[in-house]
């Protein structure tokens, strides 16, 4: 099967390790893997922050980019409710844009959905790790995945749930820096729950949260990990060292 | 998506007066545009939304859910109930006790009678009238009630000529008498017959007693409204 | 408050005043723990939302023709209706009231909608003594404070505060004791209630098929305020309507439990008309006072699914900002979640901004009752307002638009990313410029030392 990697702005400059984790997973699991290298940014900061006529502008280019493929998947469940929820309605006045950017949502996959939906694989059997782990669920991931899912995948591992699974790390997009004081209150108690469960490692699939939440663990000096569910899989497949 | 046979309201379409609120209506109708996927107003039956089942015993759901609520439910018999009353009473050495026989209630005027020389009996005065003295001075009040809802252990209370609204609200302890025959299983299932009977001007739908968590969040009953609701439920 | 500015720094603070922040996160919490206990508990839950939200929507759809069915049996009960255009028009008309009867001392149920039209201050300038009866109100008053959120409007109080209120007040001994402070009000508002002449309520929702008027208190006090006063005005928002008698219990099922948790609260009031001649007691008038104010342009324009609302505050105790800014810092009568969609949509431009004090998490949308889509509304709301945002962010986000349109300057940037300070451990912690904004309050990761492009570029493309 041939697969277009979508990396995500965020992953491309601060999370390589993901991608790379990703590319070796699905390799392992019989992929061809492309890497258009036209993409930049999917444009969701520019949607979420209200600026949709720039948002329109990069679905309109997404769209384009990876018109030739038949699979696109990424590391991030927020980027890819971007392209397949709110990229068409923003190109509605644009026939043949819109038709292009309907396909890219129709076959635009986040990673973990991809492999459970279209690869049929067990991805809870696969997983192992050498020590307890807790996660962060995504607040974007909800209308890709359910709740339940990373903690099923995760659920023959040592898994520290936090109390309060759904919390709100207060990254946010542009948030975060339009109203830093609250986004790092909201981190604070984000990251009580997460030192609360008592593991190190921490899963999170999104590489904003991840920014944000290393971001205020290092600052407060908080011995937290983090790492995305690909890393994880392709450590325990042997396809790549584990990382400290 | 309406399975109502036809449109369950009769508004008339032209405004007929020309009052400022006509006029808005008027203008409002005029901006509204229609939505392009109209929303359906849905079946008006809630049948299949119920947390009751039929088959549920309602009494013994009513008394969890009152109890749940923060009632106090004494189950009693025709033989027992009017010693039941005494005792509350007694308990709470109330001197001036409002009772309020109500038709359509377990409250008859007979029942009411005999509670009124009960309590005589006891030491007790029992007065039927609404003036705010008595209102604001008597220790307990006994009503009867027109209806319960098991599903929340919700006790119905309505105006009307020989029910004071204040009277299941005003005096510290309510003490309400409740046939098991009054009780029904489902909020809907109240509702279902209000629609289909004449309203009186005040229903009040009472679960537990008067209640807040406004400091700290912390529950204390009795603000406004009786701090202890008692409920006779004759079997 | 038009500028981000004043925003962020009002904000800021508010974050820093860990009394309040305490206080809101334990009674937010508390209330999202109850709420989610009883919701479990009630059968069909989701199916209750559907249905409670597709009323909703249906009834904003087509407010007009239900309005006039309200009105018209509201009025064939013998309620006299008012229409208000605005929350000037409310005020004058309800102190028209009262001036023509003689009207003097009046009682005020919890009431959102008098908050937002002001009416406390309008009617004590007429010489109308006005008294708040719910608890929290009433400290809200004799305290001449604000209220915090639109259910529990003394959030923001510890036991304290009330205290030294109470006993300023009334000048009765200083006692912490809740139970104590309750009781304190009561004796107070027991001889106000023998007294008063003029009830004022808000309502939860009317009825079109028969004009009854739904009134939900815990404290008792709204009863007391409908039976007491021989004149009952009740203030009633256009958009606060369902068709049937029988869709309150669908309502009356999901209000309480989303508010606190409660199956029920102690007094769900069904009001038809004024005390009936036969009555031994209730008020002989009742005046209903609509209020547009503005909702019918929200209900004319791009984001009326906003009017479905039924006030339930469940938004509020779900939203983590909130919870860590308290209400104040919205400075609107409706706070949180909801109160960022209404209050730039009741109070104009000048709240715009309120709608970006949200990271989109969604939480509000899970706990809504009438599945309001809150973020999506937020962002709905932020797109109309981008126009107006500063011309520096304008300029910055065009900018960032043309980088990423342009794979060389897309790739740049990351290469310029790496000049930031490094701490030697791969973290700045003091950025330049912009990212002061973040790095005031987080560190900031340096850019992986090769990017992903590059990586595939050098090994991956050709690995198998
Ligand atoms: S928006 Fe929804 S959750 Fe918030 S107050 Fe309104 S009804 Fe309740």
């Amino acid at each position: 099967m041939d697969v277009a990697l979508f990396i995500t702005c965020l992953s491309d400059t601060f999370y390589p390790r993901a991608g790379d984790a990703i590319v070796r997973v699905l390799r392992h699991f019989g992929c061809r893997v492309h890497f258009p290298a036209g993409q930049t940014c999917c444009g969701q900061p520019a949607f979420n922050s209200g600026f949709h006529r720039a948002a329109a502008v990069l679905i309109r280019r997404m769209a384009t980019v990876f018109e030739p493929f038949t699979h696109v998947v990424t590391p991030s469940a927020s980027c890819a409710a971007m392209v397949k929820q709110h990229g068409p309605p923003l190109l509605a006045d644009d026939p043949g844009a819109h038709a292009a950017s309907v396909r890219l949502a129709e076959k635009t996959w986040e990673f973990c959905t991809f492999l459970r939906d279209r690869l049929n694989v067990d991805i809870a059997a696969h997983l192992q790790a050498r020590e307890p782990v807790t996660f962060h669920y995504p607040c974007h991931a909800r209308s890709i995945y359910g709740l339940d899912d990373l903690r099923a995948w995760l659920s023959r591992l040592d898994v520290r749930p936090p109390a309060r699974t759904d919390l709100c790390c207060g990254f946010g997009g542009l948030f975060a820096v339009e109203f830093p004081e609250l986004s790092a209150a909201m981190l604070g108690d984000k990251l009580d729950e997460l030192a609360a469960t008592g593991a190190r490692l921490v899963i999170c699939n999104e590489s904003a949260c991840t920014l944000q939440m290393a971001g205020g663990a290092h600052r407060r000096g908080l011995p937290l990990r983090f790492k995305h569910l690909a890393e994880l899989l392709a450590e325990s497949l042997g396809l790549m060292e584990a990382a400290a | 998506m309406s399975t109502d046979p036809q449109p369950p309201l009769t508004a008339a379409e032209t405004p007929g007066g020309t009052g400022p609120l006509d006029a808005f209506l008027h203008a409002l109708r005029r901006r509204t545009e229609a939505a392009p996927h109209p929303t359906p107003l849905p079946d008006r039956s809630n049948a299949a939304l119920r947390a009751v089942r039929p088959a549920e015993e309602l009494a013994a759901r009513f008394a969890a859910e009152a109890t749940a609520a923060g009632c106090v439910v004494h189950r009693v018999t025709e033989a027992n109930w009017l010693a039941a009353a005494k005792d509350i009473v007694g308990s709470l050495s109330a001197r001036l006790v409002l009772v309020q026989p109500q038709p359509g209630t377990a409250l008859t005027a007979e029942r009411a009678a005999a509670l009124a020389d009960a309590l005589a009996t006891a030491g007790r005065s029992a007065v039927s009238k609404w003036d705010d003295d008595t209102l604001f001075n008597c220790d307990a009040a006994v009503t009867g009630v027109v209806a319960a809802i098991a599903e929340t252990g919700t006790l119905v209370c309505v105006s009307g000529p020989a029910a004071a609204r204040g009277a299941s609200l005003i005096p510290p302890v309510h003490i309400a008498l409740l046939d098991r025959t009054q009780i029904v299983g489902d909020l809907f299932d109240y509702f279902d017959r209000l629609a289909n009977t004449g309203s009186p001007a005040n229903i009040n739908l009472i679960t537990g007693p008067s209640k807040t968590a406004d400091i700290e969040g912390i529950l204390i009953t009795g603000v406004h409204g009786p701090g202890v609701v008692h409920v006779l439920l004759l079997e | 408050m038009s500028r981000t500015g004043d925003l962020r720094a009002r904000i800021a603070a508010a974050t820093t005043d860990r009394r309040v922040v305490n206080a809101v996160h334990l009674a937010a919490w508390r209330k999202v723990d109850a709420r989610a206990e009883s919701f479990a508990k009630l059968p069909h839950v989701e199916a209750l939302r559907d249905k409670a939200a597709q009323i909703r929507q249906h009834v904003i759809e087509n407010l007009p023709r239900y309005l006039e069915c309200f009105v018209e049996r509201a009025t064939a009960l013998g309620a006299q209706v008012h229409f208000a255009p605005d929350g000037a028009a409310a005020c004058r008309t309800i102190a028209q009231i009262a001036a023509a009867r003689g009207l003097s001392l009046a009682v005020k149920g919890k009431s959102m909608t008098s908050e937002e039209i002001g009416l406390n201050v309008a009617l004590e300038a007429t010489g109308v003594r006005v008294v708040e009866t719910d608890l929290g109100e009433f400290i809200v008053q004799i305290d001449h404070d604000r209220p915090s959120h639109i259910i529990t409007p003394i959030i923001h109080k510890d036991r304290r505060q009330v205290a030294r209120a109470m006993a300023r007040e009334f000048g009765c001994p200083y006692t912490e004791d809740p139970a104590e402070l309750t009781k304190i009000a009561r004796r107070h508002l027991r001889d106000i209630f023998r007294r008063c002449d003029l009830g004022i309520t808000g309502v939860n929702l009317g009825v079109a098929e028969t004009g009854t008027l739904c009134l939900i208190t815990n404290e008792g006090n709204g009863r007391m305020t409908i039976t007491r006063p021989r004149v009952h005005v009740a203030l009633l928002g256009i958009d606060k309507i369902v068709p049937r008698l029988t869709d309150l219990p669908i309502f009356l099922k999901l209000l309480a439990r989303s508010s606190t948790g409660q199956p029920m609260g102690a007094y769900t009031t069904l009001i038809n008309g004024p005390k009936r001649p036969d009555d031994p007691d209730g008020p002989g008038e009742l005046h209903v006072v609509l209020l547009d104010n503005g909702r019918s342009d929200i209900l004319t324009g791009p984001l009326r699914e906003v009017l479905r609302c039924v006030r339930c505050g469940a938004c509020l105790n779900a939203c983590p900002a909130y919870r860590n800014i308290g209400g104040h810092a919205y400075s609107s009568v409706y706070p949180g979640p909801i109160g960022s969609l209404l209050s730039p949509l009741l109070y104009g431009h000048a709240y715009d901004d309120l709608a970006r004090v949200s990271s989109l998490c969604g939480a509000c949308r899970l706990a809504c009752p009438v599945q309001i889509d809150i973020p999506e509304l937020l962002v709905r709301l932020r797109a109309l307002a981008c126009t107006r945002q500063p011309r520096a962010k304008r300029v910055l986000l065009r900018l960032w638009q043309w980088a990423m349109q342009t794979p060389w300057a897309y790739r740049l940037g990351q290469r310029l990313m790496r000049f930031l300070p490094d701490d030697g451990g791969g973290w700045t912690r003091h950025g330049p410029g912009l990212l002061r904004a973040w790095t005031d309050t987080r560190d900031l990761p340096c850019p992986a030392v090769r990017s992903f492009r590059s990586i595939w570029e050098n090994e991956l493309r050709d690995e198998h």
